[in-house]
């Protein structure tokens, strides 16, 4: 799951700068001429900033190789299914709550009034997706379930004082 | 370019300066409590009303970006009129504006029970479903722009005085040094380096703000006037991120004068340092568009920009700013103090905090944890234990070189607390975000209630450091000038 790997991630990180400032701090009492700390720390910058560039590069296009905006391929014979949705204080209105599980769908999201967020939940209440419910926009979500269950439809952008009771469900099944 | 302005004309701008602090503090204080009262909510423990909840919420945001914006524009024109003569009219007129643009907010929200977000989404402020009417909505968004035009005459005015002393404001980020044409020992000071980009990329925020603020006014006033919502929520997020982004970029002023003092060691303006700053000022002003990344119809380069962007912005801080902290204290015989050790402090939570923003700016995440509280995660960090954290440390800075007053045991109290609250706080919410746990929500699924709840108990924590901080810095206001105290800056290191 992302959130598992973001999470992991970003704690492998804070913990890797914990660690440099509280060893730098450690080290703040001893008394040595700034002259020899930056020549030796400068150099290592230049590797240190270059591995961060390359670091960067990597995981920029690893992880642009398959963005949410793009419509999958879909093979002859297996047409998506397009659902309209229509988000508005407070509720949803989906012109299709019903699918199976692999079938192909593409939610076309928009909003009767101000912006809202369209997020879909899995059964435990994971975020698999999600896209921005806008007034004279249409945003569109491709998704196909590969288990089947009761998914929630939350809100996730501030809409005013229901908000948090913008909640509607789909249902998947084999 | 050596120059510095008369110690006694800057001696002289400290009770205004204070002032500035104070009233930034206090706020700040007393949004962290409606910080808690939320997550209390959210964690099950208090009960109040969803309408109370929003209003909570709008005031937090508000009032926390204004106020610690208001408080580090001090921290930076404090340093800045060291180089370049500023006015102090402009200074005083800005923090009147700011006053009564507060007051305006207060009442829109609390007397008319606005309640937007402080992102003011249109055409939101018009249709709250019934939950608030015209005058709430002109109050806020007219406090608002109250409050944007005083800081929007401040940097007019930190612009004119720098482009007076360098001759243009590329001068004042050392293009002429980058460039090769002016030698580096002649470079603008780190503070005038930090202040141009600051200078540049804020008015550039608060006329995109005040654009979308008026059009917003207008179409409270007359809904039949109506605007384009997806250039609306450009032009909002133009404004935030940069706004509130600057903060820290005003606040990290305070490291670059105050370590080098204690350390003495020096922080010169060299060419990769230069460079740096001319990264952030351009990605500063063009990456707020990875707050858009799940708004599919934007053109889909601007959002792979956004997150091309928003990586490459982490090597300023990452590569030159941190490492040239770290490199500054390393071996030094550093005396820690309560305003080096918070100035240190602060670039950890600064650096730390880019980690998990620089995560959520990749779009495949962002498509599962934008809106989740991962966000208000990442940035309570760099925020909350960044940009915060360098105006506690300049509220010991300036007691300390202006009056007698000593830290004690209790103040060292505040600093740990503060650093073990702040971190809980934002544990917590990236903890909710992992979960998949919705922002912005007034009430919580059991399964998300127990971070919520422990970073309420962070946040309790970081209020009492702060209100320690708060009297210690009232007790100087109260010594200053009476003590004929004559320490200047130079008697620190």
């Amino acid at each position: 799951m992302i959130q598992t790997v973001a999470w992991m991630v970003s704690l492998f990180f804070m913990l890797v700068i914990t660690v440099v400032f509280a060893f730098v701090a450690l080290k703040s009492k001893e008394k040595q001429d700034y002259e020899p700390i930056k020549k030796k720390w400068y150099k290592a910058r230049t590797f240190y900033g270059v591995t961060l560039v390359v670091l960067f590069l990597v995981i920029t296009i690893y992880t642009l190789r398959e963005l949410p905006y793009n419509q999958p391929v879909y093979s002859a014979g297996n047409d998506p299914t397009i659902v309209d949705v229509e988000a508005l204080q407070f509720g949803w209105n989906i012109s299709d709550t019903e699918f199976k599980v692999g079938e192909p769908i593409e939610f076309h999201v928009t909003s009767a009034d101000v912006t809202h967020g369209f997020g879909i939940y899995d059964e435990e209440l994971n975020l698999i997706a999600q896209t921005q419910a806008m007034p004279e926009y249409t945003n569109k979500v491709f998704i196909t379930f590969d288990k089947p269950g009761t998914y929630e439809i939350l809100c996730l952008e501030y809409c005013g004082l229901a908000h948090h009771l913008m909640i509607g469900t789909i249902e998947v099944t084999e | 370019m050596n120059t510095t302005i008369n110690n006694k004309e800057i001696t002289s701008n400290n009770g205004l300066i204070a002032t500035y602090l104070i009233v930034g503090g206090v706020i700040i204080g007393i949004m962290m409590i409606f910080g808690i009262l939320m997550l209390l909510a959210q964690g099950g423990v208090l009960d109040f009303s969803p309408a109370a909840f929003y209003q909570f919420l709008t005031i937090h945001g508000t009032g926390m970006v204004g106020a610690a914006a208001l408080a580090a524009a001090g921290v930076m024109w404090y340093f800045l009129s060291h180089y370049v003569e500023l006015s102090k009219k402009v200074f005083k007129i800005n923090l009147l504006l700011s006053i009564i643009g507060v007051v305006m907010v207060i009442i829109g929200v609390f007397s008319f029970k606005y309640a937007s977000a402080w992102t003011f989404l249109y055409p939101l402020p018009a249709l709250s479903g019934g939950a608030w009417g015209t005058t709430g909505a002109l109050l806020y968004l007219i406090g608002m722009l109250i409050l944007g035009v005083g800081f929007l005459l401040l940097y007019i005015d930190t612009g004119r005085a720098i482009i007076k002393k360098h001759g243009s404001l590329g001068k004042g980020l050392g293009w002429d040094v980058i460039s090769g044409k002016r030698a580096e020992k002649d470079a603008p000071s780190p503070t005038v380096v930090a202040s141009t980009m600051v200078t540049i990329v804020n008015t550039t925020a608060l006329t995109a703000g005040a654009i979308v603020l008026i059009m917003n006014i207008i179409n409270v006033i007359n809904p039949a006037f109506t605007f384009d919502p997806l250039l609306a929520k450009n032009l909002t997020f133009a404004f935030g991120h940069i706004f509130a982004n600057s903060i820290i970029y005003m606040g990290v002023i305070v490291v670059y004068e105050i370590l080098p003092r204690y350390t003495n060691r020096p922080w010169k303006s060299n060419r990769p340092f230069l460079i740096a700053w001319t990264m952030s000022t351009a990605f500063t002003l063009v990456i707020y568009t990875h707050h858009m990344l799940m708004d599919s119809v934007m053109p889909k380069w601007m959002l792979i920009m956004g997150q091309v962007l928003s990586y490459a912005n982490g090597l300023p801080v990452l590569v030159v700013t941190a490492y040239g902290a770290l490199m500054i204290v390393y071996k030094s015989g550093i005396k820690w103090d309560m305003a080096s050790g918070l100035a240190f402090m602060s670039m950890f939570g600064w650096v730390v905090g880019v980690v998990p923003a620089i995560v959520d700016a990749t779009i495949v995440v962002n498509h599962v944890m934008h809106n989740t509280k991962w966000v208000p995660g990442h940035f309570h960090m760099y925020m909350g234990l960044g940009a915060a954290v360098m105006l506690f440390s300049f509220i010991y800075y300036l007691s300390k070189v202006d009056s007698d007053l000593k830290p004690n045991g209790l103040d060292k109290f505040g600093f740990v607390i503060y650093a073990l609250g702040m971190i809980s706080v934002s544990v917590g919410f990236l903890i909710s975000g992992a979960l998949s746990t919705p922002r912005r929500w007034a009430t919580h699924f059991p399964e998300w209630m127990a971070p919520a709840v422990f970073g309420a108990i962070g946040g309790v924590l970081a209020v009492l450091a702060l209100t320690i901080f708060i009297i210690h810095f009232i007790r100087y206001v109260q010594v200053r000038g009476k003590t004929g105290s004559d320490m200047n800056e130079k008697k620190l290191a």
